[in-house]
């Protein structure tokens, strides 16, 4: 995850980021070792204290670095283009601004369900977590709409990225309040009141939740209400995004800060 | 038995040659002559010009003898000292400076920036203070060296690096064309302070494609293209290179491609080259003195429209042009 | 005498310059407390002495963070400055210029220890009391400096990998897990601990550990200090051939 922090420090790396991901050098180590590193701290962690089961380290931790390439690489969609001083040309083609941000959302969003995907997979057969046959379909679909539901984020990240420079910290920061808020590695029930109510409006929360459930071995009918409030949720994000993506393309053009590297 | 006077900087047909790799799935190795066979001698004190356009391995030149590369073949020296094997002793004897806005910490204001290198240059701490003041004062920095560099312009940067450059008092200094970029006034102020290193006793080599500029500052020149020195001399001995020649400059506008290549090849032109100047080309024509060219060019140039035409005495430029030319 | 002064006047300047990156600085401190506040939170229902443990690990965490994230591009982020040349061409031995380097990006870490000791005595009520203050003393200097050697190496050990921030980060997590940051070594396999054993942050945790609780810190000291010895001389070892190879590759300017 910290991949993600570093990534686009200076500039430079949030140049290269929308192409460079894919190098092995960065595949690799970002979305295919760190996630499972990040699963086995928590886990060792978890043991360490004498919480709560592996499983649910397991799963909260694969499920969490989904927000990495989502909210990363979505928000570089912006920044990205503002570095390479592209973000100019893209602003003025009379392209739709629906199709030109969400089309950019769907590799984004295949890419992290690969990383929770894979993460869950390794790591589960690691740390050697059990989950019924039956689940595995439903799971995955969980993935799909918790990813969907944090490239959102992303993309309200990515508007910022109109008006803001230094998105990289504020996506850092957004990564740690996920882990800390959404019953990642902590249960809700342990967290204060104020701060599990705000869980309630994040994405992931509810995802991690119905793919808990599901492992646990409960069916897809009983957890369909958590699922729709994942995919409600990443939906009310994704409006926000893009009715603030072009309130503020409306002000940099008026205020003159689009091009302002 | 008194001893022969040695050169300070000594080139032995030095060449480099660089790899490089191109393709993301077959990569192919492509070897690249930046420079080849390339020798000259630099006496004590000299200011010597290394001329040359751009990709002709003027750099690449300076980063071999102030121990950055390695040569492919060859030797240099510096004060007698081999740049490979003596890549130590010749880095405390030399300065360099290159142009551009990077190699400074932006984060840090130009005191702390010359201050960290006088510790990387081991200039005895009770010198620094009193040095860092007086180099302040001689490029002009001195009041704002306590901010920050990157609110520095292009003009202070380049001074800072001087100083910089200079800190340890290098009896040799190498400056890699160290006005590009820098505004008229500015660069001459550089250029007066680069004359000044050489009043001081210094031993400078200087890169540039500034003619003038190498004309102005240099005692002697080489003139580099593709890799080769194409010719060597005081900037006289360069003029007489043109001595012979005059010069025709045509102002044209929207001329042809083909019209230029048959100008090219008309007898008794020695050399053609283009200046644009806003809308128009101005032809720069080289030809035997006394042939009196002028009107056969007119009449090769029916149909393209003929500004003002100049009949003039050679420049050095002139001179660099033809080497260039027909080194090509 | 000179290399001395070289060390400490390039540790001062670098130090000056991270601590005006607010990416360094600001995110450095705040980052590492969002894994502290969760190991709070997890370690909050055993005794208070767990959460001691807890905090004083998680302190130790944003030191690694401020190395390992910045050291593994070092001399990248010089290449991008266009001051890797200069540094090369100056006499000083290169070693003596970049230990400074990854020395100030440990000390940076320093920030990130204070913020989360003090995070868990303001929010988790976490009282810090040091049994042996003096030998508290040497052992979080010596633990900085360890882990800035160790960054030493690694920086050289990646310059020729461009994407060699990727691999620092990398380096994050499996040190946060192994060095007994939070989890004690006894919980892993066997196999795992003598690796541990090569880390010296391992041997800094402990004597940070044993000097705050009560406990004979000197040998850890003393084991943390060694190993960082360690890494600084393969460092040296390393940088020459590597320089001489980038001269040789014309590598020094390429951004």
């Amino acid at each position: 995850m910290t991949g993600a922090r570093i990534f686009f420090v200076g500039g430079l790396m949030s140049y290269r980021a929308l192409f460079g991901w894919l190098s092995p050098w960065i595949f690799i180590p970002t979305f295919l070792v760190a996630p499972i590193f990040q699963i086995l701290l928590f886990v060792y962690i978890g043991r360490s204290a004498g919480v709560e089961s592996d499983k649910f380290y397991v799963i909260g931790n694969a499920l969490q670095y989904c927000a990495i390439p989502c909210i990363f690489a979505m928000s570089n969609t912006i920044a990205g283009e503002r570095y390479q001083k592209t973000l100019g040309y893209i602003l003025a083609t009379p392209a739709g601004r629906l199709p030109l941000f969400l089309g950019r959302s769907l590799p984004v969003i295949g890419n992290g369900v690969f990383a929770s995907a894979f993460a869950l997979s390794a790591g589960g057969a690691i740390v050697g977590i059990h989950v019924p046959a039956s689940s595995i379909a439903s799971i995955a679909l969980v993935i799909v709409v918790t990813s969907a539901s944090c490239t959102s984020l992303g993309l309200v990240s990515a508007a910022l990225g109109l008006r803001v420079r230094e998105t990289a910290t504020l996506n850092n920061i957004v990564f740690g309040l996920l882990l800390v808020f959404c019953g990642v590695n902590v249960p809700l029930s342990e967290l204060p009141g104020w701060m599990s109510f705000i869980a309630q409006g994040f994405p992931l929360t509810h995802g991690i939740e119905a793919a808990r459930r599901l492992a646990n071995g409960q069916s897809f009918g009983s957890v369909g209400g958590l699922i729709g409030a994942e995919a409600l949720i990443g939906a009310a994000y994704a409006l926000l995004g893009y009715q603030l993506l072009r309130l503020l393309e409306w002000q940099g053009r008026r205020l003159a800060t689009l091009e302002t590297a | 038995m008194t001893p022969v006077p040695r050169a300070v900087v000594e080139v032995r047909d030095l060449r480099r040659t660089y790899r490089t790799s191109t393709g993301v799935f077959r990569r192919r190795s492509v070897e690249i002559e930046a420079v080849r066979g390339v020798s000259f001698e630099i006496g004590e004190g000299e200011l010597f010009g290394l001329l040359g356009p751009n990709g002709a391995g003027k750099t690449t030149t300076i980063k071999m003898l102030i121990t950055l590369l390695i040569p492919t073949s060859g030797t240099a020296r510096v004060l007698g000292l081999d740049v490979v094997k003596d890549s130590r002793e010749v880095r405390k004897r030399i300065g360099y400076v290159f142009g551009g806005e990077r190699g400074l910490y932006e984060r840090l204001s130009a005191l702390d920036n010359l201050r960290y290198f006088a510790e990387l240059y081991a200039v005895p701490p009770r010198e620094q203070k009193p040095r860092i003041e007086a180099l302040l004062e001689l490029v002009g920095l001195k009041g704002r060296e306590k901010e920050r560099v990157e609110g520095y312009s292009r003009g202070m940067r380049q001074r800072l690096h001087i100083a910089r450059g200079i800190l340890h008092d290098p009896p040799v200094v190498f400056l890699d064309e160290p006005t590009i970029g820098v505004d008229p006034v500015g660069a001459r102020e550089l250029r007066a302070t680069i004359a000044s290193l050489a009043e001081a006793g210094k031993t400078v080599l200087l890169t540039t494609h500034y003619m003038f500029e190498a004309d102005s500052l240099c005692d002697r020149i080489a003139v580099i293209n593709k890799g080769e020195i194409v010719a060597e001399g005081t900037p006289r001995d360069l003029k007489s290179i043109v001595a012979d020649k005059t010069v025709v400059e045509i102002e044209t506008f929207g001329i042809a491609e083909e019209t230029i290549e048959k100008l090219r090849n008309a007898p008794g032109v020695a050399s053609i080259s283009i200046e644009e100047r806003d809308q128009a080309q101005v032809l720069l024509v080289q030809s035997a003195k006394g042939l009196e060219l002028t009107q056969t060019l007119l009449a090769m140039l029916e149909g393209t429209t003929v500004g003002r035409v100049a009949a003039r005495e050679p420049t050095l430029e002139d001179a660099y042009v033809a080497l260039v030319d027909t080194a090509a | 005498m000179s290399a001395v002064r070289l060390l400490a006047i390039g540790w001062v300047l670098h130090f000056k310059m991270l601590s005006r990156s607010s990416f360094n600085s600001v995110l450095g401190v705040v980052y590492p407390l969002f894994f502290a506040t969760v190991a709070f939170f997890l370690f909050r229902e055993g005794s208070p002495h767990a959460l001691l443990y807890a905090s004083l690990g998680a302190s130790v965490m944003g030191i690694w963070s401020a190395t390992s994230t910045a050291a593994g591009g070092a001399l990248q982020r010089e290449r991008w400055h266009g001051t890797l040349e200069l540094l090369v061409a100056a006499p000083a031995h290169f070693s003596l210029v970049m230990l400074p380097v990854t020395l100030a990006m440990s000390t940076i870490g320093i920030y990130s220890m204070a913020a989360t000791l003090l995070w868990g005595r303001l929010v988790f009520g976490i009282s810090l009391h040091i049994a042996h203050p003096l030998l508290f003393c040497l052992a979080v200097p010596v633990t900085i400096v360890s882990i800035g050697m160790c960054g030493f190496l690694l920086a050289v050990s990646f310059v020729r990998y461009r994407t060699a921030w990727a691999l620092g980060n990398l380096l994050e997590y499996p040190v946060w897990l192994i060095c007994g940051f939070l989890v004690p070594l006894s919980l892993f396999p066997g196999w795992v601990r003598p690796i541990s054993w090569l880390l010296a942050p391992t041997w800094g945790m402990r004597a940070i550990r044993e000097a705050a609780i009560g406990g004979s810190a000197l040998p850890d000291i003393g084991m943390c200090a060694g190993l960082g010895a360690a890494y600084t001389l393969i460092g040296v070892l390393v940088v020459g051939r590597l320089l001489h190879s980038a001269r040789a590759r014309a590598t020094l300017s390429l951004t």
